[in-house]
Parts: C-alpha cells; structure tokens; sequence
C-alpha cells in the first residue's frame, strides 16, 4: 500500500506536472520574436541552411557559406547538414514546421516540392527570378519547373540536376564481341545487344532494373514513354495517363526482355544491379552522374552515351534537386536567404560547387569552364551527361498525389517484369489508382 | 506448484515496495506528509516526465492523427473514422495482415520448441558447455541490419552462400529472397536464427529452477527419461511456455527490421508485414493520419491477444503474468 493522500494534492500534483511539460514543450517550439517588416541592409541577420550534404560536399558548402559572410559581414550563416541523410531532410523539415523551427533555406528533393509548397511556409520568388541578372533561363528547363510546382510560386532555386544516359561495361561487351552502343543507338539495338551479354552459365546479365517498386523503379520507365510520345498526366493534371498506348508499348519492351529473353537482372534492392555492373556482371545500366565516382572507385572500364531512341527521340528523365526557401515573416532574412541562394546558384559559386564535387553544372554556361574539363577528365562521361541535359525535355510531375502514383506504377512494373501479369492490364489498374490519388 | 516458477518468481521481485512504504505511513503531522508527498513527486517526476513525453504524449497525438488526414506539411483534415473505415477495404493491408499471419505461424512455434530443445541440450553438465551457450547466445546480440546484411550475401540467388552449397550438390537453384513464395521463409529462418537464443535463456533459466527432488522421486518411481520429462519437466515449463509464446507473437506481429533490412516488403510484396506496411504509408507515401490508423488497429489486436492469453492463464492456474 502507498501512504494515501488527498485527492486536492494528487491534482496539485498533476497540474505541475502538466505546467511543467506545457513548459518544456513551449520551449522546444521557442517562438520566434517578431520578424522585422521591412528590409534594413544594416541589421545584423542570422540565416539558417540545411544543406542535406555529408563529408566533402558539406565541406564544401561550408566553405562557400564563410565566403558569404565575408561578402556581407552582418550576415551570420548557420550551416549544417540538417539531418543524418538527405531521405531525413523531410521528415526533420515536418517535425520543424510542426515546433516552429525550420530553416531558412534547406535542401531539398525535386519530388517533395508540391508538399513542401502546401505546407504554406515557402516564399515566392517568381518575381525576383524573373530579374536578368539572374539568368533564371540558363538552369534546365525541367528544374525550372520542379521549383515551380504546379506552376503557381516559386518556392526556390534548382541545387543539382541529373539525368539518366546509359552507361555500359566495356569489359563485358568485348568479353561477348558485342559492338559499344553509340549515340543513335534504337530500343531494338539494345535489346539485341542485352541478349548477347545474357550469359547464365557465368550470371552475366545485359541490363539491370530495379524493381523494388520504388521511385527508382518507376523513373526509369518515363523516357519509354514520352519517347513513344505519352504523357504522365492529362493537362489538367487530374488524370493518370500513363496507361496509353505510348506507355504500355514501353512497358512491353522491357516484359519482353526481362520475360522471354531474360536479359535483364531484377533487383529487388535498389542497389545491388550497379555494383553488378562495377564488378562486370551486367552489361548496362541506365544511370546519372552519382554512379561515375563509384565506377572509378572500382576501376570499372565504361563508356557513356544518351540513352537509346525511339524514332531518333532519346529523351531522358532528370531528378532536379532544389534549394527551397521558407518564410519566417522577417524581411531581412528573407533577403538574404534569396541572396544566398541567388549567389551560390550562379555560375562562378556553381563551379566551386557542383562542378567542383562531381555533379552536372547547373548552367549551361559552365561547360566550357577549364574546372569542368578537369573533372570530365576525371570522370569521363561527364560531359557526355552535361551535355544530355537538353534531352530532359519533361519535367516529373510536381503535384500532390505524385507519391502514389510513382507507388502505383513501381508495383505495375515489378509485377509485369517479374511474369505477374500483362503491362496493359497492370498500367490501366496502376492509371485507375494514381487518378483516385490525385482527385483526393 | 507453480511458487517455484521463473514467472511468480520474477512477480515477487517488482514486489519490494510492498515493505517499503511501511517508513512513510508513520503516522505523522498533515504538513509532514504533504512534504513527504512533494518529494516522492520530486523523485518520480524526471521517469514520470521522460514517459508522458516520450510514449503517453506520442501515442495521444497518433490516436489524434488517426482521425485525420495529413501528409506531414499542409493543413490536416478532419475525417472521423474515415481512416478505419478504409482499413477494411485495404487489400494491400489485408495482404500484409496475411503475411504477417503466415510469419507469426512459422516462427512462433518453431521459436519456442527450438528454445526448448536447445535448452534441454544445454542444461546439462558437459565440458565447454559455457563456450556453447555463449555460441548460442551471440546472435541474439547481433543487430537485426547486420542479420540482414548477412542474409542477402547468404541467400542472393546468384553469388549466395546457399546456392552455391545446392550447386556443389547438384540440387535446383533456389530464388531464396527473390521469389515470392520462398522469401517469408528464408526471413523466417534468419530471425529464428537470432531469436532462438531468446527462447533458449529463458528456458534454461526456468530448466534450472525445477526443483531437483521432483526428478530424483520420479526416477525412483521408475519413470524413464521420456516420462519424466512429460510428466515432470515439461508441467514445470508451463508458466514459461505461455510467457515466450505470447513474447514471441506479439514480436512476431511486429516485424519490421529483417524486412527492411533485406527485401523491403519485396519481392512482389509477398514479405510486406503490418508494420513495414504502416512505415511505408506513413514515411514513403506521407500518409501519416491512415498509418496512424494502422498502428491502433495493430495495438488492439496486441492488446486482445496479451489480453486473452493473461485470462486463460488465470483460468487454467498457470502463472504467466
């Protein structure tokens, strides 16, 4: 038995322990004091920047933020990576906005966009941008658009763009006596080729695709159909549209070759078909920018060329990144997050940046800068890739219900290349599925 | 009987408070107990603050979630029930409920009867036994991502360990993680390999409580191993066997790190269990209000399994809880 006491006092109690957690809690969330209405170039300002970077990408960065405060000695950068991996960005970017402590500005993947722009917190920049000294013209017309979601505000400025080309294996093509696949290469070149390299006896495969069902699975599938001249969305972007001729002529492409000629390696993880691919195992693999360093790393012999054509159209997909900017009602950070970001993103910061880490320049103007040749010697390839930039015509879609509808489709892909079902069938119930996502 | 199981046991030893207090109820002045009072609280308040944060307050919010729709960024709505309502027309949650199921089926009996028998093995006087139960032991201790690291190098279809093994036997290659119909068993197989120890300790733990006269007088009433082990042994287990094989469920409903760690709810989904499947609708798909939803059907069901396996214990007089 515990000694008893009166019913008043365990209610004291209570509500002490309740006074003191609302506390705890008030604090956690630290309300900001009111921001300043209107711009004073003079006032000492403190900006905050996630930059979902690690190790010297982070370095990097920190560098180019010390630079900054140099430029501008009332500005105080706080610069961190945010979070343990650029996946967590999010969900540390919901808790923030949940207790009122977000950045300024954060990194920020292409296809969080739309929510970030629904949660109410970003900026418009669409009028600044529009400025000529930006140059806003000069970044890729598909990370134009992903900063732009749905069209209405511009919620930042593009960080790192991509695109997918086809990188094969060069030990593996003349182990078969397979010719290198070239620029003008058809979607029938390469399958004939994937079916050379196919060797069970030594688990050589011709091409590698994932199908975990992810995101991974489901971008890798757009250029098939836009190349066969479909679309993801109608035009009032409330209809999944991808079920058309155009996209299951695609998906039969790829059900042929996993299916009967069973050149392709399924990967369940996302990952393992480009260490394949490092270790000679697969023939190729269509991939951007990222994989080159870890190609290097396994002194892979490779040679990149765009991706394979339909009818002498060889549109890729690119996965722009961004840096979004957040509004804290405070027109001198407002200011100088958009300077920040203005500055980092111009060509001359670009280069000591992206150029100089191993990413695709944002410009087109930076192709001809000495630091980019000295990184295409570095990594060959990379020019290659910069330059099929322009074969990033569309842009993913950046509209609320674009998570399920990548779901949607992923699981239509894995299943048909896995002999579960036929792709027209499987693409009309994915399409029925993305629609009723992007209603509600 | 059951005063001298693991179970009663472990009951009496959360008991001491029961002589503790005794200093407190002095009788004393009102003023000196509301002190007394006051500083218990201070002595409870850092735990009691740390639970209301951390599991009281979270678990309220989840509730409030479940009756919302949300995607973590922009303004929720309210929808009521709306969110269970969906749950029974989820085919894709009734499929995790039916991998789920097929996996708790596999490898809560398996679990426990392998627990049994190895402790059975172990609970006896060998040289080196200490270096066995130690080699029993160590997987339990070993993380689930470095169980599952282990387990895509031992049973990749291509260059794996088990393949490889099959090969030199001249036996099929299996698909292993990459078949639909094999994957539930391989993770199976490769949680039983850690969780075994589990069940293992216990037992040997409850084996080494069973009062040694009990043996010696069935031997001298002429029972032979067998008997004495039905009719001895395994009655003394009881308590223990419903404490592992309710442990052991709800652990089982609640697989998420193997999956993850190896086949993502893949291939074909056919490894996607409750959990991974909230996971993936809350933090993949962002719809943190329907998974919400997901966990407090997943709680009520713990709650009515624990629920009913504690009644039927006290019924049947066997002293679990």
């Amino acid at each position: 038995m515990s000694p008893q006491r009166s019913p008043r006092m365990r209610l004291a109690a209570l509500a002490a322990a309740t006074a003191a957690i609302s506390l705890t809690v008030a604090a956690c969330s630290g309300g900001s004091p009111q921001g300043a209405a209107t711009f004073d170039p003079e006032a000492q300002t403190t900006i905050t920047w996630w930059t979902g970077q690690a190790d010297q990408a982070e370095t990097i960065l920190e560098g180019l933020a010390a630079d900054f405060e140099k430029l501008h000695p009332n500005v105080k950068v706080d610069i961190s990576s945010g979070a343990p991996s650029t996946d967590e960005l999010l969900q540390k970017l919901s808790a923030g906005f949940a207790g009122g402590t977000y950045p300024d500005v954060s990194y920020a993947y292409g296809s969080w966009a739309s929510e970030l722009q629904g949660s109410k917190r970003t900026l418009d920049i669409t009028d600044q941008v529009a400025e000529p000294d930006v140059k806003w013209d000069e970044f890729p017309a598909a990370a134009r658009q992903t900063a732009q979601p749905g069209g209405g505000s511009t919620i930042g400025f593009p960080a790192v763009v991509d695109n997918l080309t086809l990188i094969y294996n060069t030990t593996v093509f003349d182990a078969a006596g397979v010719d290198y696949p070239t620029a003008d290469w058809t979607w029938d070149d390469f399958r004939e080729a994937a079916k050379k390299l196919t060797d069970p006896s030594t688990n050589t495969y011709g091409y590698g695709y994932s199908v975990s069902g992810s995101e991974e699975t489901t971008w890798q599938f757009w250029p098939h159909l836009w190349q066969n001249g479909g679309e993801i969305l109608s035009e009032d972007q409330k209809t999944a549209t991808f079920d058309s001729d155009a996209g299951v002529k695609g998906l039969t492409l790829l059900r042929d070759m996993a299916v009967d000629d069973k050149s392709i390696y399924l990967d369940q993880t996302d990952t393992k078909a480009a260490q394949l691919f490092a270790s000679d195992r697969i023939g190729m693999i269509t991939s951007g920018p990222w994989t080159l360093y870890d190609l290097q790393t396994a002194k892979t012999s490779y040679g990149v060329v765009p991706l394979p054509g339909t009818d002498g159209n060889h549109e890729s997909v690119s996965g722009p990144d961004l840096w979004v900017l957040f509004d804290h009602k405070d027109a001198n950070r407002e200011h100088w997050s958009y300077e920040l970001t203005k500055w980092l993103t111009s060509a001359e910061q670009d280069i000591r940046w992206n150029v100089a880490y191993g990413n695709l320049p944002l410009r087109t103007s930076e192709v001809q800068s000495p630091e980019f040749l000295a990184q295409v010697e570095a990594l060959p390839g990379l020019d290659v890739m910069a330059a099929n930039m322009v074969n990033s015509k569309h842009a993913r879609p950046t509209v609320k219900g674009y998570v399920q509808l990548s779901e949607a489709v992923g699981s239509a892909i894995s299943e048909v290349l896995q002999g579960q079902g036929e792709p027209a069938d499987a693409l009309t119930q994915a399409a029925a599925t993305a629609t009723d996502a992007l209603g509600g | 009987m059951a005063s001298t199981t693991a179970g009663v046991r472990r009951r009496s030893a959360l008991l001491p408070q029961a002589h503790a207090p005794r200093a407190a109820t002095r009788p004393g002045s009102r003023k000196e107990r509301r002190r007394a009072g006051i500083q218990g609280w201070g002595f409870v308040a850092p735990a009691l603050l740390i639970v209301l944060g951390l599991s009281i307050f979270p678990a309220v919010w989840a509730f409030w979630l479940s009756l919302q729709s949300w995607d973590g960024f922009s303004t929720p709505t309210w929808v009521g029930l709306g969110n269970y309502q969906a749950m029974v027309t989820d085919a894709a949650l009734r499929d995790a409920v039916g991998h789920t199921i097929l996996y708790t089926v596999l490898f809560v009996p398996a679990s426990v009867l392998l627990g049994m028998a190895l402790a059975l093995l172990l609970n006896r006087t060998l040289p080196l036994i200490g270096v066995y139960r130690t080699a029993i032991f160590v997987p339990f201790v070993a993380s689930a991502a470095a169980t599952g690291i282990l387990t895509t190098y031992l049973f990749n279809p291509q260059f794996g360990l088990a393949n490889t093994v099959l090969r030199a036997l001249h036996l099929p290659q299996q698909g292993w993680l990459e078949d639909p119909s094999q994957a539930m068993v391989v993770i199976t197989l490769m949680s039983l390999w850690g969780q075994a120890a589990f069940t293992t300790v216990i037992y040997l733990a409850a084996l080494q409580d069973i009062p040694v006269e009990l043996l010696e007088a069935a031997r001298i009433d002429g029972a032979n191993r067998w008997q004495s082990f039905w009719h001895v042994t395994f009655p003394q287990l009881a308590p223990v066997t419903v404490f592992v094989t309710v442990w052991q469920v709800i652990g089982a409903i609640q697989l998420f790190d193997l999956v993850y760690t190896t086949t993502r709810g893949g291939p074909l989904d056919a490894t996607q269990t409750i959990v991974y499947y909230l996971w993936q609708t809350a933090f993949k798909s962002l719809e943190f209000g329907y998974a919400s939803a997901v966990a407090y059907g997943l709680f009520a069901v713990t709650l009515v399994i624990t629920g009913g396996v504690v009644l039927y214990s006290r019924r049947a007089k066997v002293e679990a809880f």
